[in-house]
């Protein structure tokens, strides 16, 4: 009997120690092949910002270097200093495609000034929707719709619109051409207006969570409706609006297609100035280029590594359960 | 007596700043506001631009002649844009691209997610790493490709050991072979947005309830059964989101196309969205660039409805509590 039990438990050690055993070979082959995923995933950003600290001579020689032989700021220096010499010309020069400064400034005022006004609208609303239930029960689903239109069916358009049509109509209405296109305010409507669905849908999300009962106890103490959204609401979907915005921020600092196509030689967004490079005829500037998506890239990684834990809720689309 | 005198004096004190605040506050103008200030942007920006296209979708009209001339000509250019063998296949393209890149990205996207979902150390490490590339801006990711494909790139330096075994000169140009061109654009975004359907698996694994796992586990259910009968069926909202997602982004193929490839060489990277582009941009073909984006609409709105009924579909069940 005790021998019995004594070699079931040998067994039974045995079997533990085996499952033990797998368990462990799964977690080092695992963490083995999600270390190489990301070693892939690191790879072309580490291959721009070691190519945009090369100098003239070692952009494309064979075999490539893996780590500069002797890393300069050079490509840095000649993309911001282009312009410091040239400034007054480049505006003029259709073809002036180093305007960095340009270019950081159009995208900055434009990136945060659109982001933040569909922020403010799509607030509103999505509170409107949350609490009252406007547009009806579809409306949550039908505002993503917008969001699914492919940009060049957009693009097409509004090009027309902006180029032709408001100039045409202002011209027979008040007498004076006006072109949205190719200015910061034709270019914000725009990201405004296709970033609202996103916005209203993530602040939807944030402003459901918030129980009803907050705001009832509030009003029924003698709080007026805009001082329970300033005093009770907004503290709690705060952190949701800085969220919201960054993520806003990120889609229009990406945006691409239609920033092409609606501006040409006045304002440039920083994708559009980088593909100016990439089609430039006269030998392509691979250092400078690396030292331009370097710029781009760094300050949107870092937002939306901030914003990731609430990016993981929101991209869940409703398919949590709370 | 008294209050009414009150009242009176508070009547008066009343300035326009207040009276604004009062009237702000009223429910029906804090419904409807914001409602119609957004739907107002909508229908400026979007409606009536596009109301107007269709209208142009009918002339006859090149962009280097004054709009006055434009003529209508009926059906004329939704004739030449069915009729184009270019728009055909760049659809195809486009579709072909989707297709395998959406594939790619939901597989390796799916793997990763449960690998990361299994795993206890590192996690956070891990999801930061993967989440890198959609916060990339696109163009500068098909930039950064651009340099891998490099004929002397390290994709080549890579395969050189290879490559000398047959004999073959190491430094390919990819970009300049049409298929390889083809899968290069799509590697490109399999590394973009691998990322996206990662974040839209894990969210799934992680709102997995533990106790059902846990339970099979205990009745004896090995870790396939566990997989098959209980993980996946619970992820099928996950999923059918992922999917929808990925192929309505994945049609709108574009910022690589140009940075990589310019659609070349000849003609065998155009997708959709950049051959109407080249249509109108570099031809000035109006009126053929508006029926197409007519058309193009058309057929998207039936993907789009299609995917938007699935995906409410999937959250309507999910509040029932079904899945």
């Amino acid at each position: 009997m005790a021998e019995q039990d004594i070699s079931r438990d040998v067994t039974a050690h045995h079997a533990k120690k085996d499952a033990a055993r797998k368990r462990r070979r799964r977690t080092v082959i695992r963490h083995a092949i999600l270390i190489g995923w990301a070693l892939l995933i690191m790879f072309p950003i580490y291959w721009m910002i070691q190519t945009s600290f090369k100098d003239a001579g070692e952009w494309v020689t064979w075999p490539p270097n893996w780590i500069p032989n002797d890393p300069t700021l050079k490509n840095y220096e000649q993309i911001f200093s282009f312009n410091i010499q040239e400034s007054g010309v480049a505006r003029q020069a259709t073809e002036q495609p180093f305007n960095i400064w340009g270019a950081t400034a159009d995208s900055i005022i434009i990136c945060t000034i659109s982001a933040l006004i569909a922020l403010f609208l799509g607030t509103f609303l999505a509170y409107a929707i949350s609490r009252y239930n406007v547009g009806g029960k579809r409306f949550r689903h039908s505002v993503l719709l917008i969001r699914m239109i492919p940009p060049i069916v957009i693009a097409i358009p509004l090009l027309m619109y902006y180029a032709i049509m408001i100039p045409l109509a202002t011209d027979a209405v008040l007498g004076a051409r006006i072109s949205l296109f190719d200015t910061r305010l034709g270019l914000s409507l725009l990201y405004i207006t296709i970033t609202l669905p996103f916005v209203i849908w993530m602040m939807l999300s944030f402003i459901d969570e918030i129980p009803y009962s907050f705001e009832h106890a509030a009003r029924i103490m003698g709080a007026g409706r805009i001082y329970t959204i300033r005093k009770v609401v907004l503290p709690l979907v705060a952190s949701g609006m800085v969220v919201t915005f960054l993520f806003v921020f990120i889609l229009n600092w990406a945006e691409f297609l239609l920033s092409l196509t609606l501006t040409h030689p006045d304002v440039t967004t920083l994708p559009v100035l980088l593909n100016k490079f990439q089609s430039a005829s006269e030998g392509r500037l691979y250092g400078p280029q690396a030292a331009i998506g370097t710029i781009i890239t760094i300050p949107v990684v870092i937002m939306g590594i901030l914003i990731q834990k609430h990016l993981i809720k929101g991209f869940s689309f409703g398919t949590i359960r709370k | 007596m008294t209050e009414t005198i009150k009242m009176a004096a508070e009547v008066q004190k009343v300035g326009p700043l207040t009276r604004l605040s009062r009237w702000l506050s009223q429910e029906r103008v804090f419904r409807w506001i914001p409602f119609i200030l957004v739907e107002g942007m909508f229908i400026l920006i979007l409606i009536i631009p596009f109301l107007m296209t269709i209208y142009i979708s009918f002339l006859r009209w090149r962009a280097n002649r004054p709009f006055e001339q434009a003529y209508l000509s009926g059906l004329r250019n939704y004739e030449a844009v069915l009729t184009d063998q270019g728009f055909w296949a760049s659809l195809g393209r486009t579709f072909y691209f989707a297709g395998f890149a959406v594939l790619f990205e939901l597989v390796i996207g799916f793997v990763l997610a449960m690998m990361v979902h299994r795993i206890t150390r590192g996690q956070r490490f891990y999801i930061t790493i993967f989440l890198i590339p959609m916060m990339v801006v696109p163009v500068v990711a098909g930039y950064n490709f651009s340099m891998i494909y490099l004929d002397s790139g390290p994709l080549n330096q890579l395969l050189a050991p290879f490559l000398n075994l047959f004999d073959i000169n190491p430094r390919i140009r990819w970009l300049s072979n049409p298929i390889a061109a083809q899968w290069a654009i799509i590697l490109a975004d399999v590394w973009q947005w691998t990322s996206l359907t990662f974040l839209i698996f894990l969210s799934g694994f992680s709102a997995l309830p533990p106790q059902l796992t846990n339970a099979a586990r205990i009745m004896g259910a090995s870790r396939g059964q566990i997989f098959l009968w209980i993980e996946l069926p619970l992820l099928k909202p996950a999923i059918v989101i992922a999917v929808v997602i990925r192929l309505m982004e994945a049609l709108k193929l574009f910022d690589p196309v140009v940075l990589l490839t310019f659609g070349g060489p000849g003609t065998s990277t155009q997708t959709v969205a950049y051959y109407l582009w080249e249509q109108v941009w570099q031809f000035n073909k109006y009126s053929f660039g508006a029926a197409a984006s007519v058309l193009l609409l058309i057929m998207f709105s039936f993907l789009i409805f299609f995917g938007i009924y699935l995906i409410s579909r999937q959250n309507d069940a999910v509040e029932r509590g079904e899945v």
